[in-house]
């Protein structure tokens, strides 16, 4: 069954149309993949889907039930998590308290805090639980965003450009952390901009351009569709 | 709640702390006694107020308008309908409580900014005070007398200077108390998530409205009491001192100096600063008039200057660089 199903959902902004009738669905256990170019958006559907804007027209589904109108925390306790594109730091608090807020989903306090030490150890921070995010390095600040989104237990969790600004050799700990939670079962929907790593990743993508989607398939029919290769580099290019 | 929560329980310091403020009223004449309660009065405002504005991070100016309600409404009902002033605080409280919920209800659906949020606030508490002040039932301009303190416990009369002073010292140690153990709780995790970016917190799972609405209504009810007590203490609920923003900047500033969130450090705030202002207003205030205030804003400016991150963050990295 599908964990997750767009429906026809469409996000205007005045005359603008950020996103626009866009349906596709997850099946349990799947990494789905979204790539398309800036301001294609991306970042906008995943916040139609995780609760932080109501969508102008459509239906978003979370395992069978219809989720537009529910608050963002109320989605994180029913197992739908997300990570930010821009690195969300909190300014006061330790990685480690970050970390445990989130695991505080599930746990009491004491087992809150056990378990947050486990899951930034799991992401590769460990020795840093007691630096802020402000401190971290930008490759370590997108680690500090995959653990939170791990430390609430998701059943689905959307990642937006977690490797973005990495190197290659950077983005190894994320995508061990990835594949990992996808082995014990979690569904991945993923934006991404670094291509090979997505092509590696993913089992299946859907490419986004000014709102619409406009391609989805494997990654290898991906690259080799005319659309996505035009709406990235223009349909002028003889190859 | 965290370990460390008992481990400072447990600890000696606060007892000592205590043990020596306790013995405090046998030591002191009554002039130094008065300006201690005082102290003790702003530390605990501080204090309370230290939920919503240093751990939750949301700059209330409200908070006028719960010592208002604690000291005038608790008064009105015990000199014009005879209500006992144990009552009368329960009430108080409640009432405050009331409000708090509202605001925060008001923050969560309108999604106030830090600075919407401060105005609003301010709005609430200027609103609080003209209707005091419009309000025969609470005393209007002129304010309220209370019966003579005869020391009735039942009647919320704790027999003056020392007994006043014992009780703010227990309810000061109360306000700590609850800053501590939010602090090392789940609520104080989410409120602090809040404070720093409400969107991430949100996305780890934290509701902004359960969270913002419970760290206002505790901060409006101890806030409302500590007002019962100061209008007791003072046998006189005065609108233009107790129902006037102007006191919520004194609070707001001795929890900045002292440090926003933590534990301590708003109550130390207190400590450091109130008895300055009250003795160089004893000292100088018949002599050149305004010049203690700018003596008082001088201290101030140097204390803010030498720990900008408050007091007590300055004391810590002074024990740190120690260790």
């Amino acid at each position: 069954m599908a964990i997750l199903a767009v429906d026809n959902v469409s996000k205007r902004f005045g005359g603008l149309v950020a996103v626009d009738s866009v349906s596709f669905s997850v099946a349990e256990g799947e990494i789905l993949g979204i790539i398309g170019p800036n301001g294609a958006g991306k970042t906008t559907l995943f916040g139609l889907i995780s609760g932080f804007m109501p969508p102008s027209a459509g239906d978003v589904k979370f395992d069978g039930a219809s989720i537009v109108g529910v608050a963002p925390h109320l989605l994180v306790r029913r197992g739908l998590s997300r990570s930010f594109q821009i690195v969300q730091t909190f300014a006061d608090m330790s990685t480690l308290d970050v970390v445990t807020t989130a695991a505080l989903v599930r746990r009491p306090l004491l087992e809150a805090i056990d378990y947050a030490g486990h899951v930034l150890a799991r992401v590769g921070l460990q020795g840093k639980e007691h630096l802020t995010p402000k401190q971290l390095s930008l490759q370590d600040k997108k680690l500090l965003e995959v653990a939170k989104c791990v430390a609430t237990d998701p059943r689905l969790v959307l990642l937006d450009e977690v490797m973005a600004g990495l190197t290659l050799a950077e983005t190894e700990a994320p995508l061990a952390v990835i594949r990992e939670l996808n082995a014990q079962g979690v569904t991945i929907v993923m934006i991404e901009h670094v291509m090979p790593v997505i092509m590696r990743l993913a089992q299946r993508m859907i490419v986004l351009n000014f709102g619409a989607k406009i391609a989805e398939g494997t990654p290898q029919e991906i690259v080799e569709n005319k659309a996505v290769v035009d709406a990235y580099f223009g349909d002028h290019v003889d190859a | 709640m965290r370990p460390d929560f008992y481990r400072t329980l447990l600890s000696p310091w606060p007892w000592l702390v205590l043990t020596v403020g306790a013995v405090m009223p046998l030591l002191l004449p009554n002039y130094y006694l008065h300006i201690l309660t005082v102290t003790l009065i702003y530390a605990a405002l501080a204090s309370a107020w230290n939920i919503v504005g240093g751990i939750a991070g949301q700059i209330s100016l409200a908070h006028s308008l719960f010592v208002g309600a604690g000291a005038m409404l608790s008064s009105a009902l015990l000199v014009k309908l005879g209500v006992n002033m144990w009552l009368g605080m329960l009430a108080a409280a409640a009432v405050s409580a009331v409000i708090g919920a509202l605001v925060s209800f008001i923050d969560y659906r309108f999604r106030l900014g830090h600075l919407s949020f401060a105005l609003i606030t301010l709005a609430f508490a200027e609103m609080a005070e003209i209707y005091v002040i419009g309000t025969d039932f609470l005393g209007g301009a002129s304010g309220l007398f209370l019966p003579r303190d005869t020391g009735d416990i039942t009647q919320f009369q704790f027999g003056g200077g020392r007994g006043a002073y014992w009780v703010m010292l227990g309810m000061t140690a109360l306000c700590i108390l609850v800053n501590l153990a939010i602090l090392t709780s789940p609520l104080g995790y989410n409120l602090r998530s809040m404070r720093d970016n409400e969107n991430a917190a949100q996305a780890i799972g934290v509701g902004l409205l359960r969270n913002k609405t419970l760290a206002m209504t505790i901060s409006a009810v101890l806030t409302s009491i500590i007002g019962t007590i100061y209008a007791r203490y003072l046998t006189f609920a005065d609108p233009y001192l107790l129902a006037s923003p102007v006191l919520t900047i004194e609070i707001v500033l001795f929890a900045t100096v002292g440090g926003l969130g933590s534990a301590i450090g708003p109550a130390l705030g207190a400590f450091l600063l109130a008895p300055v202002g009250e003795i160089l207003r004893g000292q100088l205030g018949d002599k050149l008039p305004g010049l203690h205030y700018f003596i008082y804003g001088l201290v101030v400016i140097g204390v803010i200057l030498a720990s900008p991150g408050g007091v007590w963050s300055f004391i810590k990295s002074l024990g740190r660089r120690r260790s």
